[in-house]
């Protein structure tokens, strides 16, 4: 196979004078190639048939482990993207060429043609792995689904031994700074669309959504949409009233629990009901004032949000100056999301801030893999081991044998180690099958991560 | 003895608006910002600053071996304090803090009259060592303590109320509790303070047709005080007959608490001391 020239947009970060100074340089960052498309380079139809499912995703792996230039490999396939992470096994072009015969151009011969690809390397990679998880990347900013997708991409990797030192720690990572994203900041916080927008304002109001009678007019998509966030939220008194039953049927069908009855009990229906939404296409308003007065007499005193989605309008706009009426359209439900988009995009900073931590830690766990540094902290842990326990002895001897005994002990670790040692110095940190070896030598001495600023565990040799 | 005794109730009388103060900020901050050094400070602070207020009261009351409540400035303080402690008893319990901004804020107003208004020793009459006195008192600033929380909620409840209802969506909108809880917690403090000033009034009629019979009608303080628990009853009687709603009560309860700050300060301050007509 021939080796092929990589993207020309995608120059490697240690030679880019534009990448930040000695991030990926010297061995502080693996090796790592990702290789993707997600909705901002690739259309729908195109991501459609990128994108992975579970099973297939197997297969994928699986194949690209059956490749020589590959040593791990990690698929995030979502209906936004679908990004490869690979650890090259020794040069990165070679595992270029392996993604995109395998992953893409069986699927989408065009895509790379069309330059619907992004390389990322090294720290890049990495990064971009991380800020996917905290949802910076998403299409909408802060979705929490992205870090499920981020887990179950771990487990899948997992499954089919398709992960290594590397891509597991960096996934871990990765799943963490998702984790840390959304409990340290706002970015998932607010409703960001319209059936959770309902569940919001509901929530604003009624302190327990189970408690709360729920009445859906219309059994379209918007119904569908509203049942199942509020559904899902907690709701559990739903009833769902439609001119045409069969549709409202299939909507039952779809979230056993919920009533249906006919369009022409609302008023009735709504006796019992907290919250309304209307999401029909109705010529005429199905709430007028007059009729919602006449239901609110008859039901407890407690207050009902009236929420019209329907295009026209089908409440009437003179409901919203009812007492303990709390009526809103999708204007409004429009100016709450957008509200809650523009305190997403204040937090960008923060979460930004958590990214470069958590790569931080990533790149210092790296760091300490290196071999030099390594054979060092094992020596000193050796040699701090050889003098505690020489201190605990040395009274049961006596004292003219000390110095004898220091030096049969000294001599004694230095040979333990010498093989190790040297077998250690000897390999190169970075590529794939060694940083699984070095990684269990860490493991196995417990030696712990170097420091932050990579000075750390260096010094103290025997 | 009575030097250092004095010079602590000085400085306590200076610091506690400055604590109340403090902790009003940093609630305040927690709301606005939502993060920081104010979420690990502001509990704290009101928690210093209460018990300081409690150590206050205390000295206070061996200091002049009367129930603290004598004068107005008494009144305030005692008021602030059992504010400020049903607010930490919330929040404890409900592990909530969106409210603390607006109920220690007025903790601090209270605290800061009772400050300004303070300074000289209170009267020493025969009638405010007795039992009764002090069980009248306390009940009577139980329950203005009661209605000074429910105007706090009421406060918020008519904000959030406005936000949901005119769909603008503002500062309040998303940090408060909700609409239901508020209302819940408005309606509570409402029927304590009112069972507790209840109590107040009749105990204090019973003493005062006792020790003065038919001149207490007279008195301007009992005047006003039986105004102000006549407002909470036709408040809790048209809530209860479900005439009114949230709104209207949480405007009945700022209502009050209009009422019980003229009672407790312009009334008073006509005089030297509690029922100084009499």
């Amino acid at each position: 196979m021939t080796a092929a020239a990589l993207p020309t947009d995608v120059s490697d970060p240690r030679r880019d004078p534009a990448a930040p100074p000695g991030e990926a340089a010297g061995g502080r960052f693996p090796p790592l190639l990702l290789i993707g498309t997600d909705f901002r380079l690739s259309p729908l139809a195109l991501r459609e048939r990128v994108a992975y499912e579970p099973e297939a995703a197997e297969d994928l792996l699986v194949s690209l482990l059956a490749r020589e230039s590959v040593a791990e490999a990690s698929l995030l396939s979502t209906c936004n993207r679908t990004e490869l992470y690979v650890l090259p096994r020794r040069d990165e072009r070679p595992a270029y060429r392996s993604v995109l015969d395998t992953a893409f151009l069986p699927r989408a011969p065009e895509i790379e043609r069309e330059g619907r690809l992004y390389v990322r390397r090294d720290a890049e990679a990495g990064r971009h792995l991380l800020r996917v998880a905290a949802g910076l990347e998403s299409m909408v900013l802060g979705e929490p689904e992205i870090l499920g997708q981020v887990r179950q991409a771990h487990e899948l990797a997992e499954a089919v031994g398709a992960t290594g030192a590397v891509t597991r720690r960096l996934l871990r990572v990765a799943a963490e700074t998702g984790r840390r994203a959304r409990a340290e900041t706002a970015i998932s916080t607010g409703a960001v669309s319209l059936g959770y927008a309902v569940v919001e304002l509901a929530r604003n109001i009624f302190s327990d959504l189970s408690q709360a009678g729920v009445l859906v007019l219309g059994a379209g998509e918007t119904a569908r949409q509203v049942v199942r966030n509020l559904l899902d939220r907690g709701a559990r008194r739903v009833q769902v009233a439609n001119r045409g039953a069969e549709r409202a049927r299939r909507l039952a069908e779809e979230h056993p629990g919920i009533e249906t009855l006919p369009l022409e009990a609302r008023y009735e229906a709504l006796a019992a009901a907290e919250v309304v939404v209307a999401t029909t296409s109705a010529g005429e308003p199905l709430l007028t004032v007059d009729g919602m007065r006449a239901a609110l007499a008859r039901r407890r005193p407690r207050p009902l949000l009236a929420v019209d989605l329907g295009v026209p309008r089908n409440v009437e706009e003179a409901v919203g100056r009812l007492a303990n009426v709390f009526l809103h359209s999708i204007d409004s439900l429009d100016v709450l999301i957008q509200r809650n988009l523009r305190r997403r995009r204040e937090e960008v900073p923060r979460v930004e801030e958590i990214v470069e931590q958590e790569l931080a830690r990533f790149s210092a766990w790296y760091r300490g893999l290196a071999a030099e540094p390594l054979v060092a902290r094992l020596q000193k842990q050796a040699e701090e081991v050889r003098r505690r326990e020489l201190a605990a002895a040395l009274g049961r001897f006596p004292p003219e044998t000390h110095d004898d005994l220091d030096r049969l002990t000294r001599s004694l670790v230095r040979k333990i180690l010498h093989h190790p040692s040297t077998r250690l110095r000897g390999r190169r940190a970075g590529e794939g099958d060694e940083i699984e070896r070095l990684d269990l030598v860490r493991e196995l001495f417990h030696l712990g991560e170097e420091d932050d600023e990579g000075g750390g565990g260096t010094g103290g040799g025997a | 003895m009575a030097g250092a005794v004095d010079a602590f109730l000085a400085a306590a009388d200076l610091l506690l608006p400055i604590g109340y103060l403090s902790a009003a900020i940093a609630y305040g901050v927690l709301f606005f910002a939502g993060h920081g050094l104010a979420r690990r400070l502001s509990t704290p602070l009101l928690s210093g600053t209460a018990a300081l207020h409690v150590t206050y009261l205390v000295v206070l009351t061996l200091r002049y071996r009367q129930f603290p409540a004598v004068t107005v400035s008494q009144a305030l303080s005692v008021v602030a304090l059992a504010v400020a402690l049903v607010y930490l008893l919330v929040e404890w319990h409900g592990r909530e803090r969106s409210t603390g901004l607006w109920l220690v804020s007025l903790v601090f107003v209270f605290q800061l009259l009772a400050s300004l208004l303070g300074g000289e020793a209170p009267p020493d009459r025969e009638i405010f060592h007795s039992a009764l006195f002090a069980s009248h008192v306390s009940l009577a600033l139980l329950g203005y303590a009661a209605f000074v929380v429910a105007a706090g909620y009421g406060f918020l409840f008519l904000e959030l109320y406005r936000d949901l209802k005119a769909g603008r969506f503002s500062t309040f909108y998303g940090k408060l509790p909700p609409l239901e809880v508020l209302e819940r917690m408005m309606t509570g403090a409402l029927a304590v303070g009112f069972v507790a000033l209840t109590g107040a009034v009749g105990l204090g009629v019973f003493w005062a047709e006792r020790t003065f019979p038919g001149r207490w009608l007279g008195d301007p303080k009992i005047l006003f005080t039986l105004a102000t628990w006549a407002l909470y009853a036709v408040a809790l009687l048209l809530r209860r007959t479900r005439r009114w709603r949230g709104r209207q009560t949480a405007l009945a309860s700022l209502a009050g608490l209009a009422a019980i700050l003229f009672s407790l300060l312009a009334v008073n301050l006509l005089f030297s001391e509690f029922h100084g007509a009499l």
